[in-house]
């Protein structure tokens, strides 16, 4: 199969498995095991049923915040691969690579933002705090940004595209601190929530809707990438034969 | 969900209405990035085509 058809195929299974995912999240997947306590912290009666704890709706963002962190994780070290490819071979094939992953790596990375921050609201109550995981998020956020601004502010191409690559590779170092900081910084009471990899972290319905959401999104990534590539690509064929009929 | 754990949720999550939103919204929002890279793809190729035409008829 060419790379054509592999990103329209990649692109259906994408929006099937997100939107399946999506309709499990909210009609089958349980939330009993992310409650939280009333706010008065007594129980009531609801439908004949004692109830203790307030079912917290908040945590299903989890089934689309926690795929995309995940791309922009994954995608983040395709861009530092790319990168150490071109200091490896000076090709520039590998800078537009590292150039379009970064990009990618961008738009997950915002989304993350996104969804995290109004799981906070929800959560916390706040809309910001310097919770170890969030810090170091943004961080992410701002040296993926930071990438973009130093590509913009250096004129010449080979100057660019080698200290692009440099730092993203420096950048990216922070990506697996910010994965494994909340296994590493004890739990405070606004920690960061640890639910995969742990002993009773996600129910069997969860963690189907997890995965088919976490797929999904990740050939999202695979997709975006392909059709930022070709456009890329097109851009600079249309470029060259414009100037090659000038001449 | 159980008619009971229904009736309970519909009670205790008055702000599902705004998640399932927030969520949608998001989730749109990709599939329509997705949707209008495609069709600038599919726009820049068509060109490219033309000009690889006329880069032939040329000679």
């Amino acid at each position: 199969m060419d790379r054509k058809k592999l990103t329209y195929w990649a692109l259906g299974v994408g929006a099937l498995l997100t939107t399946v995912g999506f309709l499990l999240a909210f009609l089958v997947a349980s939330p009993t095991q992310m409650m939280r306590t009333t706010d008065s912290g007594k129980g009531a009666i609801i439908a004949g049923s004692y109830i203790s704890h307030l079912i917290d709706y908040g945590q299903k963002i989890f089934f689309f915040h926690v795929p995309v962190a995940i791309a922009s994780f994954l995608v983040f070290f395709f861009a530092a691969y790319f990168a150490v490819r071109f200091l490896m071979t000076r090709d520039r094939m590998y800078d537009t690579k590292a150039r379009i992953a970064m990009e990618v790596t961008l738009i997950f990375t915002t989304l993350t933002m996104l969804t995290g921050d109004l799981w906070t609201r929800w959560a916390w109550g706040v809309w910001w705090t310097w919770e170890p995981r969030l810090t170091t998020y943004l961080i992410m956020l701002l040296l993926v940004i930071g990438y973009f601004v130093l590509r913009a502010s250096v004129e010449d191409e080979e100057k660019r595209a080698v200290y692009a690559a440099a730092f993203s590779i420096i950048a990216f170092l922070d990506a697996p601190i910010s994965f494994a900081i909340t296994r590493i910084v004890p739990a405070g009471s606004e920690a960061h929530p640890v639910v995969i990899g742990v002993p009773g972290g996600l129910s069997g319905e969860q963690l189907a809707a997890f995965l088919l959401a976490m797929f999904g999104m990740l050939a999202f990534g695979y997709v975006i990438y392909q059709l930022r590539s070709r456009e890329e690509l097109a851009k600079e064929r249309i470029e060259a034969l414009k100037a090659a009929l000038e001449d | 969900m159980d008619a009971v754990t229904t009736e309970i949720f519909s009670q205790v999550a008055p702000a599902l209405p705004y998640v399932i939103g927030v969520y949608a919204v998001l989730w749109i929002g990709l599939m329509v990035y997705v949707g209008l890279t495609l069709s600038r793809v599919g726009k820049l190729e068509k060109q490219l085509a033309l000009v690889e035409e006329a880069f032939a008829k040329r000679g």
